[in-house]
Formats: C-alpha cells, sequence, structure tokens
C-alpha cells in the first residue's frame, strides 16, 4: 500500500477489548490534535465500541486489547481473528496477560468464591487469565501497561507504508541509560528493567519509580542473572518471585 | 594494469597455493610467487594492497622479504604470518623494518579479517568523503606552550557569566550524592569538585537521539540534512573524558568525517577541570587520562581558594582575553599544583596490572579462552556499559514516519555491541550470538581493535562501567588484570606446588628470614627453590617438617599476592615449632601443600567484611587482610578487630599500625587487661562488636581464635542481623596427614584438612563435634 | 398474547461491556434489565499478597480512564492503615492530579461518548467532516489534562510518581508555568464547551433519588474524608462504609449497592446537588448558562453537571498552581513505616464516590482488599431510572426504546470495567430491593 495512491479504499481499523482496563485503547489516542487529524485521513475507524456506535464485517488492521477470562470470550476473540487481516495485540493484557496474571495464582473457583460468596457458582471463567497468543495468531504487538502512544503511531505508520513494525529487542536499562537516571539498584531499590523490552522511554524510572515488566521480557533474558542482582540486593526468595510475578507469570513467556 | 588485494610471498608450493586458495575462495584476487625477486616483479607491475609471507624454517627470509617489498613499495600492507615463539619472531620483525602486522597462524579467520579491514580502509581513503562537504580541519588552533594563569573564584564566576549570557552552558550538578551534567544557568548551581558524572560529557558532541535527515516520501523524495548549529560550552569536563573526546575527534572527523558530529564539536567550547577526587571504580592513571595536555579550551585545576587555568587553544586564549583578576601564578601555586596532581593519582583504587601496550597481544592469546565465557555467565546484555561510556559511539539509524504518511525523519540513536541484536542480520544470523562473543567483543574493541585502528587506547579507565553494571562484570581493568593473572598462572604454572600430586615428600625450603613477634611467637618467611611459588589461597595451610624432629601444619600468614616467598608464624609450642624457633636464615626446611579449603573468597568479594582475630588467630587471618588490602576494589567496607590478653601478646603490631593508617581499612583492637602504655581501648573482643554499624545483607564475617572467643563473638554477629551463611571460622583440629587420610582432624564425616579449616556456621550447624 | 424481546447487546460508548434487555407484552412494557457482563477480574484476589509499594500499581489497573482516582484512594487507604500524613505540598499537587483526571474524564465523556446522541452521529470522529471545530477543542482540552498529568505524575494513565507517602519525584516548576499558561488560554475553549452543552436539548426527565457525595466545608470537594447524604446528612467516611450494603444480582457480573433507599446516584450531578455554592466562580456561571439549579433530580444533567465540572477544573487548577509556583518546592515524601492495621481511602472519581478499604499485615503485605466502585453505586439507580423513564413515554418505537435507554444509561456515564472489579462480599445474594432491617 502507497500512500497518496489517490482514492483508494482507506483502510479498515477496528478496536476491541476484553478483560482489562481499556486504558489503552484511551492512550491510543493520547496523541497530539494534529496526528489524530492524520490518523482520521489515514484510516477508516470502523469498529471502536468505546467511542463509536455500528460495527463492520471485516477489517484490515484489528486493534485487541485485554486478556481471556471466558470460553465466551476466546471464542469472540477467534471470530474477529476469521474477519481480520491483520491482528495486534494492544497492551500487556493482550500481549502476556497484565496484572490479571495475578489472578492465576489461586485457583479460579477460590478467586470467585473469594470475591462473589455465595454467588459464584453463577460466574464461569477459565482456570486461567490468557494473552491473546493463547487463543489465536497474532501479527504484531504493542506493548505496554499502558500502550506508548508514540510507538502506537509508529506502528500504524509503518503498516500503512507496508513496514514490519519492528520492536526494540534491548532491555530497559538501554532507555535508562540514555535519560540519564540514576540506576534504582544504586537508589538502594530493585528492578526489572534489565531483562525487560524496552520502547517505554524508561518512563517509569525517570518518573521516579522501578521498572515492572510491563512490556514483557526480552528475547533473551538471563533470568539467573537477574535472580543473582535481585539476591545480591538483599531480596528474599519470595521477594524475588513477587519481582517476576506482576507482568512475568503468565502466557508464553511465563517464568 | 591489474589488481590484486593480496600478493603471497612463500618458497613452498603447498604453502603458497593452499592460502591461495584459501583467500580466493573468500572472494579476494589473490596473485601467489615463490620468491622477493617475483614479489617486486609482481608488485611493480600490479596495483597490490596487502603482502603476505609464512615465517617458518624452511621460508626462513619471510621477514627479508617483506621488508624489500615494503621498503621498495611503501603503500602495501605487510603481513607476517608466524607461528610461535611469536615474541622473537616480533621483534625481529620490527627491528628489521616495518612490518605491519604480525600474526598467528591460528585461527585462521584473524587473517581474513585483517585483509577485510585494510582493503575497506584503503577503500575509504581512495574514495574519499562521500557527499560531505565537510573536509577534516583542526577544530581550533592549538596553544604552544600551554600558559597558566590564576584565577580567583570571583573572576571565575565573572567568566562562567558572560560565557553563560551568549551559550547554552552545560555542568556539573549534584543531586542526591550523584553527579550529572545539566543546563546550568547559575554558577552557584555547578559544582567543580566531582568524582565522576552518571553519564559522560560526549553525549552533548554525539547525542543519544538524533534526527539526521528530514525526509518527504511518496512520488518525489527528498532528504534534508538537519545539523544544529547551536552554540554550548561544557564547564567541567574531567581529563578523562577529555581523553575520550580525543577518540571520538578520530573517529567522527577522520575518515568519513560526520557533520553533525563536526557542528557540534566545532561550536561547543570545552572547559577541563582536574580530577581530584578520583570515583572508588576509576583507574585513568593506567590508561593515561588522568592528566591531559590538550583537547581543552581551557583547563581548570583549583589552588589555595584560587583556580589555576591552562590556555589550550586560541579559542581558550581569546575566552581570557580583557577579564579581571587574572594573573600568573606564584611559585608555590605551581609547586601545590603538581603536588596535589600527584596526591590524586595515588587516590586511585584500580590499577591495570599489565602495561598497554602489552594489551592488544594479551588478549589476541587469550581470544579463546573459558574466562571469556566465565566472566561474561550472568551477563544481562543490558547495554548499561556501553551507555555510560564516553569511548563508546556505535549507533543504529531508522526511519520514523509520520502519520501524515509523507514526512519522516532518519534518526540515529545510540546501539551497542553488548545489546543481544546489534550483529543480527536481515536474515535472522546473529553473528555475536552468545553473551561470551559480545562481552569479549567489547573488552577487544576497548584493548585491541580501537588501539588498532585509531591508534588511541578505547579505554579511558573512567569506571562508569563498572559501577553501571548490576552483576559487577564490566570493568575492563578487571577483566584485563585477569586475563593477564590467567597468564601469569600459565608461565607460573610449572613453577607452582599447587596442582602436583600429593604425596609425602616434602619441598624443601629455604628460611629467608627469622623475626620475632612476642616473646613465644616468631615469624619465618620461607621460599622454594626456583622461584616457584605454592600457589595457596588466603585460609590455607602447609605441612612443615624438620627433618627427624617430625612434621606440623601451620597456616600461611601471608597473602598469595605477596609473591616471592611465604611467611609463617609459629608459637613455640611443640616439637617440630620448638625445633624452628632455633633456626636461623638460610636453614632448609621441607614444605608441603598448601592444603585446606582457604577463605571462601567467592562470598567475601563485593561484601562489606567483618574481619576478627582473636590472639594468635591473626596468623592465617593476616593473609585474607593482607589479599583484601591488596585488591581493595574487589569489597565493600572492611572493618577488622583484634583482640589479645595484654598490649604485649598482640602480634604483627607492624602490620596493625599500617592497616590503621589506611583510609579504606577500619581497624578496631582492644586488650584484655592494659597497662599504662596502653592508650587504646580495654575489655574482651566481643565488647567491640555493639559499637560498629554493618549493614546486614552484604556483610560477611570471618572469625579466627581461641574455641572459647567463638560462641561470644557469634552471639554477637547474630544480634547484628548477620545469618549462618554470613559468618565463616576457621577450625583449628589435629592434623598429621593433610590429605585427609589420617583421621586425626575428622570432624563428624569430614576432614578439617581438606573439607576446612574454614567453615561458615551453616556448614558447622550439621557438626556436632565443632561447636567451639 | 405477544411478546416482543429488545436486547442492546453491548451498549456502545460507555466503558466496558453492559446489555439492556426489555421485555414488552402486547406492547405494554413487561419488564426491564441493566445487566454487566464484562469478564470478572476478581482484583481483590490480585491485590492480596502485593507489597504496599506495587498496591497501587497494580489497583490503578482497575481503570484505565479514572486511574488516578484508583491510585489515589489506594495511596489514601494505604496511608490511613500506616497512619500516614503527608505534606500540604503533597496534598495540593495529588489535588492538581486530580483534577487533571476530572477535566480529561469529563471531556471524553461529554464529546466523545454524550454528545454525539444530541448532534445525530455515530461517533465524535464523524464531527471530523461536520464540525472539526468542536473536535479539535475537545482533543485539545483532553490533551491538555494528559500533560498537567504527565509533569505531576510522569503519565495520565496509571500514573507513576504519586507514592504512599508523597511523590516519587517532585514536578518541574519551568515545565509547570507552561502548563499554567495553557490552562488559563483554555478557558476560551471551555467556555465555548459550555456554549455548546447549552445549546442541546436534554430529555425531560425526573425523578428523585438520593445523592451521595464527598464534602468539604471549604471547597468544591475530590479528596475529602466526610460522605454527605441528601436524605443523611455528613458522616466519616468510616461510618458511612458500615452503612452501605454490597450485593450481587444473578443477571450481573458487578455488584450492587444501596444506602437508606433501595437505590442512590453518586457522580457530577450528585456532588452538584451537595456542593454547588463552592464552586468557582466561572463554574457557577457555566450551571446558570446550562440551566442547571440544584436539586437537580433529571439524571440526564449529569453531562451538564460533568461540563460545569471541566470548568471548576480548570479554574481550581490554575488556582493551586499559582500557589504552589509561589514558593520553591521541598521535599517530595513523607517517611513510610508499615504497619498492621486496616484504613479506608476515599475519593470522589469523576463518576463518583470510590472507596479503597485495605487491611494490612505488619510486613506491609495486603492481607485483604474491598473496593466499591462509583458505578456498583449507580446500577440500582440506572434500574430504577429505566423503570420509571419507559411508562412516562407515549406510545414508543422499538427504536426509540433502544435510543432512550442508552442515552439514559450514558448519562451516567458508567464505568463497567471498573464495576466489574467488585470485591468482597458482604451480605449473600439477593434479589431482594427492600430497605435494610
Amino acid at each position: 500500500m502507497t500512500p497518496r495512491a489517490g482514492r483508494v479504499r482507506k483502510p479498515g481499523v477496528a478496536f476491541f477489548d476484553f478483560t482489562c482496563c481499556e486504558g489503552c485503547q484511551l492512550d491510543a489516542l493520547n496523541l497530539t490534535e494534529d496526528q489524530i487529524m492524520d490518523l482520521l485521513r489515514a484510516v477508516e475507524i470502523v469498529e471502536f465500541r468505546e467511542v463509536k456506535t455500528g460495527g463492520c464485517e471485516s477489517y484490515d488492521i484489528s486493534f485487541v486489547e485485554g486478556s481471556i477470562a471466558r470460553e465466551e470470550d476466546a471464542d469472540r476473540l477467534r471470530d474477529i481473528r476469521e474477519r481480520s487481516k491483520t491482528v495486534i495485540a494492544l497492551g500487556a493484557c493482550a500481549h502476556i496477560g497484565g496484572v490479571n496474571c495475578l489472578r492465576n495464582l489461586v485457583p479460579a473457583d477460590a478467586a470467585l468464591q473469594e470475591v462473589y460468596g455465595d454467588a459464584a457458582g453463577d460466574y464461569d471463567i477459565l482456570d486461567t487469565v490468557l494473552p491473546i497468543d493463547a487463543v489465536i495468531d497474532v501479527d504484531y504487538v504493542i506493548p505496554g501497561c499502558p500502550i506508548n502512544p508514540e510507538e502506537f503511531a509508529r506502528t500504524v505508520a509503518d503498516l500503512l507504508l507496508g513496514k514490519e513494525p519492528r520492536l526494540p529487542r534491548h532491555p530497559v536499562c538501554v532507555e535508562c541509560k540514555m535519560a540519564g537516571n540514576l540506576c534504582v539498584f544504586e537508589k538502594g531499590q530493585t528492578c526489572v528493567g534489565p531483562i525487560t523490552r524496552a520502547g517505554c522511554k524508561a518512563i517509569c524510572v525517570t518518573a521516579g519509580r522501578h521498572c515492572w515488566g510491563c512490556r514483557g521480557l526480552v528475547d533473551d533474558p538471563n533470568i539467573d542473572a537477574q535472580r543473582e542482582i535481585l539476591d545480591d540486593a538483599g531480596l528474599t526468595v519470595e521477594q524475588i518471585l513477587e519481582e517476576f510475578r506482576i507482568y512475568f507469570s503468565c502466557g508464553k513467556e511465563a517464568l | 594494469m591489474r589488481a590484486y588485494d593480496i600478493l603471497i610471498i612463500d618458497g613452498e608450493p603447498i604453502v603458497r597455493e593452499s592460502i591461495r586458495e584459501w583467500l580466493a575462495r573468500a572472494g579476494y584476487n589473490v596473485e601467489a610467487v615463490g620468491s622477493v625477486d617475483d614479489a617486486l616483479e609482481a608488485a611493480s607491475e600490479h596495483e597490490i594492497h596487502v603482502a603476505v609471507a609464512d615465517h617458518r624454517p624452511d621460508n626462513a627470509g619471510a621477514i627479508d622479504m617483506l621488508c624489500r617489498v615494503k621498503s621498495e613499495h611503501p603503500k602495501i600492507t605487510t603481513v607476517l604470518i608466524a607461528s610461535q615463539p611469536s615474541h622473537t619472531v616480533e621483534e625481529a620483525a620490527a627491528q628489521a623494518c616495518e612490518v605491519d602486522h604480525v600474526l598467528r597462524p591460528f585461527p585462521p579467520d584473524r587473517l581474513e579479517r585483517l585483509i577485510r579491514e585494510t582493503m575497506r580502509s584503503i577503500h575509504a581513503e581512495r574514495e574519499g568523503p562521500v557527499g560531505v562537504g565537510l573536509a577534516p580541519e583542526p577544530l581550533a588552533e592549538v596553544v604552544e606552550p600551554r600558559e597558566t594563569f590564576v584565577l580567583s573564584s570571583v573572576a571565575l564566576k565573572a567568566l562562567f557569566d558572560s560565557l553563560a549570557a551568549s551559550n547554552r552552558v552545560f555542568a556539573v550538578v549534584e543531586r542526591e550524592g550523584k553527579y550529572s551534567y545539566q543546563a546550568v544557568a547559575d554558577f552557584a548551581e555547578l559544582s567543580l569538585d566531582f568524582d565522576t558524572t552518571l553519564l559522560p560529557p560526549t553525549r552533548f558532541l554525539f547525542p543519544p537521539r538524533e534526527t539526521l535527515l528530514d525526509l518527504r516520501l511518496g512520488a518525489s523524495p527528498a532528504a534534508e540534512p538537519v545539523v544544529s548549529e547551536e552554540a554550548s560550552v561544557l564547564f567541567g569536563v574531567h581529563p578523562y573524558d577529555l581523553r575520550a573526546i580525543e577518540l571520538l575527534d578520530e573517529v567522527f572527523m577522520g575518515q568519513q568525517p560526520d557533520p553533525n558530529y563536526i557542528a557540534r564539536r566545532r561550536n561547543t567550547i570545552l572547559i577541563g577541570i582536574e580530577c581530584l577526587r578520583p570515583s572508588a571504580t576509576a583507574f585513568a592513571p593506567s590508561m593515561d587520562a588522568d592528566v591531559v595536555e590538550s583537547g581543552f579550551d581551557l583547563m581548570l585545576a583549583p589552588v589555595n581558594g584560587d583556580f589555576a587555568v591552562i590556555v589550550g587553544t586560541e579559542r581558550g586564549s581569546k575566552i581570557l582575553q580583557g577579564r579581571d583578576g587574572i594573573r600568573a601564578p606564584t611559585d608555590a601555586e605551581i609547586a601545590a599544583l603538581s603536588a596535589q596532581r600527584e596526591a590524586a593519582s595515588k587516590r586511585y583504587r584500580v590499577q591495570l596490572s599489565v602495561s598497554r601496550a602489552r594489551l592488544p597481544r594479551l588478549l589476541e592469546d587469550y581470544y579463546d579462552d573459558p574466562y571469556w565465557g566465565d566472566r561474561s555467565r550472568t551477563c544481562l546484555s543490558c547495554g548499561s556499559c556501553v551507555m555510560v561510556c564516553p569511548t563508546c559511539f556505535c549507533f543504529d539509524v531508522a526511519d520514523q514516519v509520520d502519520l501524515d504518511l509523507s514526512t519522516a525523519r532518519r534518526v540515529r540513536r545510540w546501539d551497542g555491541c553488548m545489546l543481544s541484536d546489534f550483529a543480527l542480520v536481515a536474515s535472522g544470523e546473529n553473528f555475536r550470538a552468545t553473551r561470551e562473543d559480545r562481552f569479549r567483543h567489547r573488552m577487544f574493541r576497548k584493548g585491541k581493535y580501537l588501539v588498532e585502528r585509531y591508534g588511541i587506547v578505547g579505554c579511558v579507565g573512567c569506571g562508569r562501567c563498572t559501577t553501571a553494571c548490576l552483576p559487577r562484570i564490566a570493568s575492563p581493568a578487571e577483566a584485563w588484570n585477569e586475563i593477564a593473572e590467567i597468564d601469569r598462572a600459565e608461565r607460573r604454572r610449572t613453577r607452582t606446588l599447587r596442582g602436583k600430586a600429593d604425596s609425602y615428600v616434602p619441598h624443601m625450603a629455604t628460611l629467608k628470614r627469622v623475626a620475632p613477634l612476642t616473646e613465644r611467637e616468631k615469624v619465618f618467611e620461607l621460599r622454594l627453590p626456583r622461584d616457584q611459588e605454592v600457589g595457596h589461597q588466603p585460609g590455607q595451610f602447609v605441612m612443615v617438617s624438620v627433618p627427624g624432629i617430625g612434621e606440623a601444619p601451620i597456616s600461611i600468614a601471608s597473602s598469595p599476592t605477596r609473591r616471592g616467598s611465604i611467611e609463617l608464624a609459629i608459637r613455640d609450642t611443640g616439637n617440630v615449632t620448638h625445633a624452628m624457633h632455633g633456626l636461623a636464615p638460610g636453614a632448609v626446611l621441607g614444605v608441603r601443600g598448601p592444603f585446606g579449603n582457604g577463605f571462601p573468597l567467592e562470598a567475601l568479594e563485593w561484601r562489606d567484611l567483618i574481619l576478627i582475630a582473636g590472639g594468635i588467630g591473626l596468623f592465617p587471618l593476616r593473609s585474607l587482610i593482607q589479599y583484601v588490602a591488596d585488591r581493595r576494589d574487589r569489597f565493600g567496607d572492611v572493618t577488622i578487630l583484634y583482640g589479645a590478653r595484654s598490649p604485649e601478646e598482640r602480634v604483627f603490631t607492624v602490620d596493625l599500625a599500617e592497616w590503621s593508617r589506611r583510609e579504606d581499612l577500619t581497624l578496631r583492637q582492644t586488650v584484655d587487661q592494659g597497662s599504662e602504655a596502653w592508650g587504646g581501648h580495654v575489655g574482651v573482643i566481643t565488647t567491640l562488636i555493639p559499637s560498629i554499624v554493618i549493614q546486614p545483607a552484604k556483610t560477611m564475617a570471618v572469625v579466627v581464635g581461641p574455641p572459647v572467643m567463638y560462641r561470644f563473638v557469634i552471639g554477637e554477629l547474630k544480634k547484628k542481623g548477620l545469618a549462618d551463611d554470613q559468618i565463616a571460622v576457621s577450625l583449628e583440629r589435629h592434623m598429621k596427614c593433610g590429605t585427609g587420610k589420617c583421621g586425626h582432624c575428622q570432624i563428624n564425616g569430614i576432614y578439617a584438612c581438606q573439607d576446612g579449616p574454614v567453615f561458615t556456621l551453616e556448614e558447622l550447624n550439621v557438626l556436632q563435634e565443632a561447636v567451639a | 398474547m405477544s411478546s416482543t424481546n429488545i436486547h442492546v447487546h453491548h451498549v456502545t460508548r460507555i466503558e466496558g461491556h453492559a446489555d439492556i434487555d426489555v421485555i414488552l407484552s402486547d406492547g405494554r412494557i413487561e419488564k426491564v434489565l441493566w445487566s454487566v457482563t464484562e469478564s470478572p477480574r476478581l482484583f481483590e484476589v490480585m491485590l492480596r499478597g502485593r507489597d504496599y509499594g506495587d498496591v497501587a500499581h497494580v489497583a490503578s489497573r482497575i481503570c484505565g480512564i479514572c486511574s488516578i482516582a484508583h491510585s489515589l484512594a489506594s495511596i489514601r487507604a494505604t496511608e490511613k492503615a500506616f497512619g500516614i500524613e503527608v505534606s500540604r505540598q503533597s496534598e495540593k499537587l495529588r489535588s492538581l492530579l486530580f483534577h487533571a483526571e476530572v477535566l480529561e474524564s469529563h471531556i471524553l465523556h461529554a464529546y466523545f461518548l454524550a454528545a454525539p446522541d444530541f448532534l445525530g452521529v455515530d461517533s465524535a470522529v464523524s464531527l471530523a467532516s461536520s464540525d472539526e471545530d468542536a473536535l479539535r477543542r475537545a482533543m485539545r482540552l483532553k490533551r491538555l489534562a494528559y500533560v498537567l498529568a504527565e509533569e505531576l505524575a510522569g503519565r495520565k494513565t496509571h500514573p507513576i510518581s504519586c507514592v504512599v507517602g508523597g511523590f516519587a519525584k517532585l514536578p518541574d516548576p519551568r515545565r509547570l508555568e507552561a502548563v499554567l499558561t495553557a490552562l488559563r488560554d483554555s478557558l476560551a475553549d471551555l467556555e465555548r464547551t459550555v456554549d455548546l452543552f447549552a445549546s442541546l436539548e436534554m430529555p425531560d426527565f425526573a425523578r428523585e433519588t438520593e445523592y451521595i457525595a464527598l464534602t468539604d466545608p471549604h471547597e468544591y470537594a475530590f479528596l475529602s474524608n466526610t460522605v454527605a447524604s441528601s436524605d443523611t446528612g455528613s458522616s466519616p467516611i468510616e461510618a458511612f462504609v458500615e452503612e452501605i450494603e454490597e450485593f450481587c444480582v444473578p443477571h450481573s457480573t458487578a455488584k450492587y449497592a444501596r444506602h437508606r433507599r433501595p437505590s442512590y446516584m453518586v457522580g457530577a450531578l450528585s456532588r452538584f446537588n451537595l456542593s454547588h455554592d463552592r464552586l468557582r466562580t466561572r463554574a457557577k456561571d457555566a450551571a446558570e448558562r446550562l440551566g442547571l439549579v440544584a436539586p437537580c433530580h433529571n439524571p440526564h444533567a449529569n453531562t451538564s453537571a460533568q461540563v460545569v465540572e471541566c470548568m471548576h477544573a480548570a479554574e481550581e487548577s490554575i488556582s493551586i498552581l499559582e500557589e504552589l509556583l509561589g514558593a520553591p518546592l521541598s521535599s517530595p515524601r513523607v517517611e513510610v513505616v508499615p504497619r498492621a492495621g486496616r484504613g479506608i481511602g476515599v475519593v470522589e472519581a469523576p463518576r463518583g464516590l470510590l472507596i479503597h478499604d485495605y487491611t494490612y499485615e505488619a510486613s506491609g503485605a495486603i492481607a485483604s482488599a474491598n473496593c466499591i466502585i462509583p458505578t456498583n453505586q449507580n446500577h440500582g439507580n440506572i434500574q430504577a431510572d429505566m423503570e420509571a423513564l419507559l411508562p412516562s413515554l407515549v406510545d414508543p418505537s422499538e427504536d426509540e426504546i433502544r435510543h432512550r435507554l442508552e442515552v439514559l444509561v450514558r448519562a451516567y456515564d458508567p464505568c463497567v470495567s471498573c464495576s466489574t472489579h467488585a470485591l468482597r462480599v458482604r451480605v449473600g445474594r439477593t434479589e431482594a430491593r427492600g430497605a435494610r432491617p
């Protein structure tokens, strides 16, 4: 597809959400006025339940936000896959399960019982929350909790130009150093930035905190070394497990 | 005239043809000749880039042949392939003429690599800069000789203000005890007394991200260069960082000049400041980067409350022109400057144990050593080491398309060879796929490749990578030192006792020195014949024998870092020791060993240490204290507690005095009973412990002393929050064989002579007999 | 007897998934049912065992649109449990951050979710061709709120810098100056927003109910510890949580809540009804132009109340910024020492009263958590309004029924993803809607 190719049909873009906070689809539109106007000129938003009434039969690009927690959601997701040329996982919940991973630490029955009490029987959920690639084939990923709007814009622009969108392969440390931050470990705290995929510009460390790992693991994480540095920092085994729990405990990358 | 990439000169047809075939398969045009006359003829008829000769007994004239080719055709790069011993060949080649490179025959890809690099630089030279309007030229007129003036701090502030009035000024600012370069408008905000900054100032010349081109897409594409001409001042740059800028100048302003770098460099005024407070991980003097003579416009140094300023360039001179409060330095100030520079150079804790010049050769010899794999096991491939490095300049370039799909920017951003995808190509092949490959590459690049390519060392010893590396493996000095140590050990291998089969036959050692420590104890210095080393670890012991009297286990009181001899401290208590007390220098003694496990160095490294000795427990512990003092950069805070019955019964008082003088060790002493002359602490050793401040998570304690001492000392240490695996003790047991057989030293199921004498409490918890 | 079912599957332009079912019998409305179908998320389970330093990080993920409200409710709960008081400066910064979310959330709802119903378009995106000015204005205001939040907390969605004890990092005063200027400039956009919404015709419907919101004697409250009810007056939050009852209904994955009556309302309209006299000048003026007079019993006016609050949020933010920038910022954080205990953190999220109720172990790990979400508190009221609205329609077509119910639901600005994070059940499942014993 080439830009300015006359009045060809604009690619149809759809947004879908499953178990999530819906922050990523809102952040996808956290662009400058001009960027949004450019986007609306370049694509046709054909389905976006949150901001739009009406739907469509098939989609060129489907952005899917959220994890899969129920069989009916898995069915709906498969249907979306059928009708989409390209499926992109939008955000950590779709990509790696997001914070929903934490629910997997407790058996589903017990979790429902704890929350809904006697009414637990009315709810039917999967044993574990799944990232979407556990249910369907996913073409691309825009990671993060929430996503980085600039990365979203770049991915869309790349796809429209027929260019393969690419994620950074290096860990957060690279961008953290570029930002001139003092290492979290030097402040006496801990961080999973050394094994987490970059692309966020180390936003959490820059804002005074540490990396939780929301963008998932790098391709070849040295987990043993990460364990050792956490151990060196004085963490107990339980604390080290906790560091890996929030974002690294479900889906294909599960530690 | 035909152009050959490579000319092979070798009298032996089989060798000649096999090299030719191999290089031809690699894609080069190769000519092979059998004599120097044919070589000279080929060189005058064809254009030849590289001449190769193999140095072997049957091709003895190789050096001469290359020399003749070189003398008549100086542009040809000459390469001598030399099997060992390469050092002598290399020297011969260097003496005879200028053979450009001497290579070992293995691994064979090295020749290919060298030829590839040579060809590349020849192409670059021939084609010259493409599409770049800027030719390399000097930046600012260098001033000779350097003149020194003195400015009052008021005058320095005025100088800053005048620079800040018309330029962006970047200077060092302190935040939570760490320093970084920030845009500074107020002189009061900046610091000139800092150890080192988080990121080097090179980022103002070569920023983390920059746009190189504005692109227009579509039917009529276009590219506009984006070059910033904004003027700035770097106010307060340490010499090692100036040295790094020198390398960047060579890289970006030499062949294929980089317009973005050049524009920034030209528009940046560099004001240096001498580094008087080196960071704990720095080793700039080893890299010749603690003091620089050029590379700055002005260089500052504090002197007696004022500032000395050295003028480096015309531009610097102009900045000073017509300013108030400038005067010539006094003789006293000149003396003070050199004295403080001298003192500063002594404050570096890390040193290279091998000469810089030897590094390239040394590294080459150990390319395939398992060290690289072991050392890089914990590498996170996080890139921190290269991101904070002032001499790293690798980058990646990518187009960033705007959502209007008609404009884009070509953006350059820092990249690094330690990142897993750095050498990944589109086909999916990764040329440095393992941590080991990448780790070794970085150490080679810093210590060898850059030196060979640019003639400037690729590391300036700033120590930033050491600090930034979480698994603490990034220090080039450490890696190089360890390779040098492997090399020394390799050469010593046949000359130490360690590694030789255990036997009952003692090695005969000569007593070099005997000195009294107290009334009952003496120290004995023993030397093995033919400069052999015992090859021990701190905490190990040897079996010492006096023929006819017997054999006794004795701890080694000196560190293996002190070479040439070992020291044994001995109390006159049994037959053997009594006999020894009677010996004089020159006497010959039997030595077997070393035996035992020694102190757990792996567990002690990088931790804060509390080393506790009671009485003659200091004998074995001294070997560890010496070791720690000699490898000080590998340990955190070190506190030594020593207790004796009375001031007179203290041993190694000379050492005690030295340790107490050292700023990087804390020594506290106590005696059970004081005397009139004793001005120090009185009380049992446990009374020293409550007052020391420790961080339990990163501390290890080692305790050596009489059995009665252990229980109480351990109790106090536990109160401080230390766990059982953080406390190590050395146990004394009766020993006869030293080889785990005779049974005397057995504690439950284990033998102290083999599995001990050092144990952590955790290990001892299962041994009922061990409780001291 | 003919019977027709109208099923609105996944109501659009609201946060999360919910359905409406209407059963018509002989043209008469037999039954109407508002049900939440979003997948349950079980945050109570997810929060248990987390260290206090991670609690707000996880709790924030309950909702992407009001994540600042969740973060601050969470942090305030933890601080109460640990007995921590933050500095006045931290309180001011939090208030500023909070107003950024109020502004952003209300602009999103008013322009993108609610307005299309009255402008006859399927989404605000369609305004790109009909009224690009309005679309750009909405995006500008939304973006400004994002920028303000970014300066204070690193990010609007799932804020980073606000922590137990204060802030992990202070904002850069030079950049806050720039935001202040932009906020002053935005007042013109907000005035035009008031004009736009004043020109829209709200459906005529009223049903009196119980209105509940936080109040403060000195200001229009978003962060306070006192809850007021239009029925029963003020009480401290700790007393209030004992008075409300959460319960499950079989058709819905969200939980419901009730106070004195079978249902009550929270959100902008409740706040306006209870605190309108403490609005800032331009906001009061906006209310007048929008025809909003307290007490207002028309739930559709909730959107108008949000527009009024947008103006108030901008004015309040300007005032706080002017005060903060008058003196240098000091240390961002007070010391935090965990201890065992319970803490209830409460805020007025854009959609209404939000309560996080935590119990901590001495180690600083959370032992149990309960979150009471604004939309859960409104579910009962939405159902009651639907039941009251339908009979008032004269001979409605199916489309009209569908449309009127959707418009009503959207006026509440329900946040369904939030409401399925409903946590601990205190009372067993019941369908009874009577008053509490």
